[in-house]
């Protein structure tokens, strides 16, 4: 879940090539080389942990960790990455040398973290599970976060994927608008979407029409059944690719499509929406129900600095902690009377999203196994060629 | 080798070889080794590396070959050129989503090959041959200055330049040239802005090796072309371009190999039509996470490339020797 302000795109892309060359190294087995950049004291337990999130959020380094390290007396050794896959990646090499100890993946990617085997479980005695609001994922045992009964997984801040429409041209009022209106003839040319997520948008549309053989849901289930869904799913978007005026990738794009491109609807992260306000456009849930994510700390295997990654995630748990970590990332707190804490305009733009049953309507994203993404990818692909 | 030595010392010539090879092997060939291993394993859980499940299987490769997909073939014509009197029934093919990609990767990469050729031709023919050897070096920094500014930032600029509501549509409405918008990344079957971009980006790989190649021309031979009655045609034909030969190669191949690998530009000034077989690559990596396709992904991607130059140069009867003049 990339959320980047143009200049923070710029960087991330200017970081390309060092990825990459970091790639070979691991391909070639040269782990040791890339790995130990960061503590080096990490041997000796202490005051200080490491720990890789999301880059372009300012205000974590400026505001939230020295809040943290004011609370606890733990440093944080802040190591930012542009997008999930870098950390997977990263935690890949980290497994070994222990120089990672606490990644932020979101929830729906869980499984192929747990699947790559570089997670351990959290202890529950070390945290405060009592504090997480009732309904976020992860926040109760038997959830999505948990593996073969261990909490594997604790959340962090949620958001979600919804409309962006401009005020001018569109009736953006709650429950007249929904995902069926980004198929509609009368937006042709003036759409813009995420190919995999509007492949998504279109089955459960389709779902919600009774046309669909079985639940949408159940293309997350098996490789073959996701083929016969997302087979009609991707027939039915075909016939209507004339809506789209550009398909984006990351924040940037997504503005971009709004602000010069002429899309006047389109299916984006919260973030496009909160960054697009003072232009004209508004952001609302639509009638079917948001996309909800949902992003939290997982544990590295090999991590050095285990009780102070604890006292971390206990403290993002709080209402200070939380509301702290859903500021930075302009999304939802996760702990309770954390709203009550955030800054004026977030609140309010989420509250305005979100009315009426809009919170318990959301559709949170399924969890991503390692053959659904491949598949998915495929998709993307015959999608945005057709 | 003795050479070097008596020019440049014993430690100075050891060290640049050392240095070299140091670059060549650590940074070069060992990674592209230890990937092009991987390439032929399937993609497992960390903890399944080396199990019994671990082997060596041509899967990854034969991924470009499978997932058929019924495709409109876009054909010059009907949609490509408004108003065309051509007109070709639609074409529909079902075939692999990727090696459809990857087709097309090669196809438009050898256009724009072609297009930045017949740009710079007669631009590098203008700088060796007829322009006032003074105003040069102005000319040569006037090229230069886009390179200043980041390849990202550029293409960037074109995506607002081309962008239904950009400055482009703008300027030709306030003309009275163009009486609605237009998103000028969508001709060409969707891949008008990429062509734009890859153009933009590499046109200087092509110029400075042509115009290399021509600044080594005496005068003279044009002269007595001239002298002996050829006319401008058979001038260039006969004796310029002939000359000019591995310039050409060396700028052709170049342009070629880094538009068919280049990243940015697809991603950036793509229509809702175009894909581009780097972004299937970058695909497989970041998203699906699945390094061992991606890597076979990469080096059919540098294969067929070396073995599509490879028959270009002997088409054209170029040698590697004439392009490492």
């Amino acid at each position: 879940m990339t959320r980047l302000t143009p200049s923070q795109e710029l960087v991330r892309a200017a970081r390309m090539s060092r990825r990459s060359l970091m790639k070979s190294a691991v391909a070639l087995g040269a782990v040791g080389f890339a790995a130990p950049i960061y503590s080096t004291n990490a041997l000796s337990s202490s005051g200080e942990m490491n720990f890789e999130g999301w880059a372009g959020y300012d205000d974590l380094k400026g505001k939230v960790f020295p809040a943290f390290e004011k609370a606890t007396g733990i440093k944080v050794n802040f190591k930012e990455a542009a997008e999930q896959d870098t950390m997977l990646a990263d935690a890949k090499t980290a497994v070994q040398s222990g120089a990672v100890d606490v990644t932020e993946p979101t929830i729906n990617s869980l499984p192929s973290w747990s699947a790559e085997g570089v997670i351990q479980a959290w202890d529950l005695g070390k945290l405060a599970p009592g504090n997480y609001l009732a309904g976020v994922p992860g926040a109760e045992a038997g959830g999505p976060a948990d593996v073969d009964g261990k909490r594997m997984w604790v959340p962090s801040c949620w958001g979600t994927e919804a409309l962006t429409f401009k005020k001018d041209t569109i009736d953006g009022t709650y429950g007249k608008i929904g995902l069926a209106d980004l198929w509609d003839d009368k937006y042709a040319g003036k759409v813009t979407i995420r190919a995999h997520s509007s492949l998504s948008a279109m089955g459960r549309v389709l779902d919600a029409a009774g046309k669909l053989p079985q639940p949408w849901m159940d293309s997350y289930k098996d490789e073959a059944t996701m083929r016969k869904l997302w087979d009609i799913a991707l027939a039915e978007a075909i016939k209507h690719k004339k809506n789209v005026a550009q398909f984006w990738s990351s924040e940037n794009e997504a503005q971009g499509a709004f602000r010069t491109n002429g899309a006047e609807l389109g299916l984006t992260w919260d973030s496009t929406g909160a960054n697009m306000a003072a232009e004209g456009f508004g952001f609302i849930a639509p009638k079917e129900g948001a996309f909800g994510w949902s992003q939290g700390f997982v544990l590295l295997k090999g991590a050095k600095n285990v009780d102070q990654a604890h006292e971390f995630a206990k403290w993002i748990s709080s209402a200070e902690g939380a509301a702290a970590w859903a500021s930075a990332f302009k999304a939802n707190p996760v702990g309770k009377g954390g709203i009550d804490l955030m800054d004026k305009a977030v609140s309010e733009f989420y509250a305005a999203a979100y009315p009426g049953d809009a919170l318990s309507k959301l559709w949170w994203w399924p969890a991503q196994p390692a053959w659904w993404l491949k598949t998915r990818g495929e998709y993307a692909d015959k999608w945005k060629s057709a | 080798m003795t050479d070097l030595i008596q020019r440049y010392g014993r430690g100075l010539s050891w060290l640049s070889i050392g240095l070299t090879a140091f670059w060549l092997l650590a940074l070069v060939i060992l990674p592209y080794l230890g990937l092009f291993e991987q390439s032929f394993r399937p993609y497992l859980p960390v903890d399944e590396i080396g199990g019994p499940n671990d082997h060596y299987t041509l899967h990854n490769y034969m991924a470009l070959f499978s997932n058929p997909q019924d495709i409109t073939l876009c054909l010059p014509g009907k949609d490509t050129i408004p108003g065309s009197p051509i007109y070709l029934p639609d074409l529909v093919v079902n075939w692999p989503i990727h090696l459809y990609i990857f087709i097309l990767t090669i196809v438009y990469s050898s256009v724009v090959t072609l297009i930045v050729l017949m740009l710079c031709y007669p631009i590098a023919y203008c700088m060796a041959k007829v322009m006032d050897p003074r105003s040069l070096p102005t000319f040569f920094l006037l090229l230069v200055i886009p390179l200043w500014v980041s390849e990202l930032m550029r293409s960037f600029s074109w995506y607002i330049i081309l962008s239904l509501n950009g400055p482009l549509s703008t300027l030709l409405m306030d003309l009275g040239i163009l009486s609605a918008p237009v998103r000028w990344t969508w001709g060409l079957c969707g891949y008008s802005g990429i062509m734009v971009g890859l153009i933009y980006t590499y046109v200087l790989f092509m110029l400075f090796p042509v115009y290399n190649a021509m600044t080594s021309l005496d005068s003279n031979q044009i002269e007595a072309a001239e002298d002996l009655g050829a006319g401008w045609i058979r001038k260039h034909w006969r004796v310029i371009i002939p000359h000019c030969k591995p310039g050409i190669a060396s700028g052709s191949v170049t342009v070629f190999m880094l538009a068919a690998s280049s990243l940015l530009v697809p991603s950036l000034l793509a229509s809702p039509k175009s894909r581009w077989f780097t972004e299937v690559i970058q695909q497989w990596m970041f998203e699906s996470h699945d390094w061992n396709s991606g890597a076979a992904y990469a080096f059919l991607l540098l294969v067929v490339c070396t073995i599509f130059v490879t028959v270009m140069m002997k088409l054209f009867k170029v040698g590697l020797s004439d392009i490492a003049k």
